[in-house]
């Protein structure tokens, strides 16, 4: 019995303040299932991700009062946890484990009168241990970690910041059709070059913004989505990766990704090939992340990443769609949610001004850590087979 | 360079007392007779949650780097830039570290030591400069 993604909730997004991340989990739980046309109650499974704050975890089925569960558990995978999360649903679906899954991402870094750089950010005058020598030294924004990744995929293929910025370019035509995307003004490769630096080779229009919200998933069988109330998004393949790129002499850090082990595992199981993706939904916390993914999926050589970016194949009109609801840099930054949530917008055909023409096969990525996860899915408007 | 206070964490003494005495300090575990960084807090290979402290060379080889920029406060002041590094010490392990090195010399592989600063208060700690640099 195979599955699909039979309803989408989104919250309000970005800088909503007042809300717990609990309250905006079960509000997207309830949109997602109204989405589906399911009562709250038809829920028989619940699968919930957190952000950095811890919060929440299972109690959410009480918030909700969803009562004689037969699936309910917490999962962390980090920006992966998205594409986990469907594929356990997925299982569960297939196994008669459960039904119909709701599978919710929330998290609330932001408050008030704040700079989303110091939401996650923190100082001290003292600091302690070996760990709080890298800190003291400055090692202590995952801006950082990234940009030693970027750098040494830099140095070793000569990626440039431009071809970095043609992704950062490319994103922000997407998300400037999007009602949903929090940056929405069109910007240039010059507006990149001129961004402030946060950690070289990285400017500020190269990472992503941070969002308050949630956004949940329903996930049943194919045949009873068939019934339900939008047009089902069916799951052909999944896979996760994660490299353990150990810190020492041999390490592929920052030049290869998780992405090369869970991209093929997804193809593989869905029986597609990358020349059969229309559309990409990339994790992108950073420009560089998508432009390193695409190598390892295989979209592009490994070391050609920055050519096939400035080529403009990822934007309106090139020849692979990729983030069009203006992913993490410019829409919304829900983990693995973002990309997951406008896949389903795109298979469905509800892109409006976004909307792709070819759509037959989705590729949907998260990544987690410092490139340390990584996940894979494979969705498709239509039955696998069919 | 203001960095704050380093205070040993109970983790850390043989490192710490090696910076002190301008050692770099990382571990070793004689069983599987690897080196890992100060920081590992097992070895992989057997499993020790303890493994013992080896002197380094302190030579190292340049992996990446970046120069990280604070977020500008509102009166417009900024952060002094850092230059930041993963180096690979002659013994394998990678470290996360701080160098004090020329923009213009900075490329994969370029050659490093260890040096130590020691502040008038908290622990001593180490950057890495360019090898067979002079000063
Ligand atoms: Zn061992």
């Amino acid at each position: 019995m195979s599955a699909a993604i039979a309803g989408l909730g989104i919250t309000e997004l970005g800088k909503v303040y007042g809300r717990s991340p609990r309250r905006f989990a079960a509000d997207a739980v309830r949109l997602a299932a109204d989405d589906a046309g399911l009562r709250l109650d038809e829920l028989d499974g619940l699968l919930v991700s957190h952000g950095l704050g811890g919060s929440p975890g299972i109690e959410l089925a009480e918030t909700l009062g969803l009562r004689d569960l037969r699936l309910l558990t917490a999962m962390n995978a980090f920006g992966a946890t998205a594409g986990a999360m469907i594929s356990y649903a997925a299982q569960s679906i297939a196994s008669g484990a459960a039904t119909a899954v709701a599978c919710v991402f929330s998290d609330a870094p932001l408050q008030p009168r704040q700079s989303s750089g110091s939401a996650y950010h923190r100082d001290a005058r003292e600091w302690y241990g070996f760990g709080g020598m890298t800190a003291a030294l400055g090692l202590r924004s995952v801006n950082a970690f990234y940009a030693l990744a970027a750098q040494r995929h830099m140095a070793r293929y000569g990626t440039t910041s431009e071809q970095l910025g043609a992704i950062a370019v490319s994103t922000r035509q997407w998300a400037s059709r999007n009602p949903l995307a929090q940056m929405r003004d069109p910007i240039t490769l010059d507006d990149h070059q001129n961004s402030r630096w946060v950690a070289e080779p990285l400017h500020l229009l190269d990472c992503c913004l941070v969002s308050n919200g949630a956004v949940a998933v329903v996930v049943t069988s194919a045949d009873r989505a068939a019934a339900l109330a939008q047009p089902p998004v069916h799951v052909w393949g999944w896979g996760q990766g994660h490299p353990g790129h150990r810190k020492e002499r041999g390490s592929a850090f920052g030049l290869s990704t998780g992405a090369a082990i869970s991209g093929p595992a997804a193809m593989k199981m869905a029986g597609v090939t990358v020349a059969d993706i229309d559309v990409c939904q990339l994790y992108d916390c950073y420009t560089y992340t998508v432009l390193v993914s695409l190598e390892d999926y295989g979209f592009c050589g490994k070391g050609e990443g920055g050519a096939f970016a400035a080529s403009g194949a990822l934007a309106p009109g090139g020849a692979l769609p990729t983030n069009t609801g203006g992913g993490q840099l410019s829409g919304y930054y829900m983990w693995g949610m973002t990309p997951l949530s406008e896949a389903v917008i795109q298979a469905r055909g509800h892109g409006g001004d976004r909307q792709v023409d070819r759509r037959d096969v989705l590729l949907v990525s998260g990544n987690g850590g410092i490139l340390d996860h990584h996940s894979t899915l494979i969705v498709s408007p239509h039955r696998k087979g069919a | 360079m203001d960095i704050g206070i380093l205070r040993r964490d109970g983790r850390t003494d043989a490192f710490f007392d090696g910076t002190a005495a301008e050692r770099l300090m990382i571990r070793h575990c004689a069983e599987c007779d690897v080196h890992l960084a100060p920081d590992a807090t097992s070895c992989p290979g057997c499993g020790d949650e303890d493994p013992g402290w080896a002197r380094a060379s302190g030579d190292a080889s340049l992996v990446s780097w970046t120069v990280t920029h604070g977020r500008p406060a509102e009166d417009g002041t900024v952060p002094e830039p850092a230059l930041l590094a993963l180096v690979e010490l002659d013994e394998g392990p990678w470290l996360y570290t701080r160098l004090a090195v020329a923009r213009a010399a900075l490329r994969e592989g370029l050659p490093l030591t260890a040096a130590y600063v020691h502040p008038d208060e908290g622990e001593s700690y180490l950057l890495f400069t360019e090898r067979g640099s002079v000063g």
